[in-house]
């Protein structure tokens, strides 16, 4: 029930609350592909995400959470400072 | 019947978090992680917000041990850092740095037409298949 009023509430803000959801990413289905299989395999083997680490795992002022976070974080900006900046083709 | 309206208000509320934050917007959150680039920090105040309501949430339930739609309430216990968490937690950083998509924004995409976000949530649900079996071969 979580899952569907997340992907619902999207659709109520903009069809009767008129809000612009604005998204771009790239189009590139192996990338797609291969980062979100990332996502799933990381979220399930390090017990949780940005949401269940980051936001309810810190707010419980968990040390497993903090942890796993600040690697999360710490990974994201070095992928994006490699693909953004080193291996610019 | 009651706790499934309390998850699916709960979604809609997170859902709606995620939309008018940007969090919802792989291109904002790839900026946010880009500290030597186009640097764009107001992704930080979003969890700073977040955390900054449900720190005093929790710690008000917790005390007064409010249960309203549960038999009891569960708070994770474990304390250890073990492989599991390190490995996973970094599998999850590069996939959420290549693209921009952590599972909650993802999910809330998935309704409005952007075909990207169908691949992505597929290959996710995937690789969380794969990961319960992995989980298992590391100590």
């Amino acid at each position: 029930m979580f899952i569907i009023g997340l992907a619902v509430s999207p659709l109520i803000l903009s069809n009767v609350f008129d809000v612009e959801i604005i998204q771009s990413f790239s189009a590139n289905s192996l990338l797609l592909g291969s980062a979100g299989f990332l996502v799933g395999l990381g979220a399930v083997i390090g017990n949780g995400c940005t949401s269940g680490h980051g936001v309810c795992g810190i707010s419980l002022l968990s040390v497993r959470s903090i942890t796993a976070t600040l690697i999360l974080m710490v990974i994201g900006f070095a992928v994006v400072f490699v693909t953004r900046h080193v291996a610019v083709g | 019947m009651k706790s499934a309206l309390s998850s699916l208000f709960a979604g809609l509320v997170f859902g709606a978090g995620l939309v008018l934050s940007g969090m919802i917007n792989p291109a904002k959150v790839l900026n946010f992680l880009d500290l030597f680039g186009t640097w764009d920090p107001s992704l930080a105040f979003v969890m700073i917000g977040a955390i900054g309501i449900s720190i005093p949430g929790f710690m008000f339930i917790r005390k007064k041990k409010i249960v309203l739609f549960a038999s009891e309430l569960k708070f994770p216990t474990r304390k250890d850092i073990d492989k599991k968490l390190i490995i996973g937690a970094s599998l999850f950083g590069l996939g959420w740095g290549l693209i921009g998509f952590c599972p909650g924004p993802v999910v809330s995409s998935l309704l409005i037409g952007n075909e990207g976000s169908l691949l992505f949530t597929a290959m996710m649900v995937l690789g969380m298949v794969c990961g319960k079996y992995i989980r298992k071969r590391i100590d």
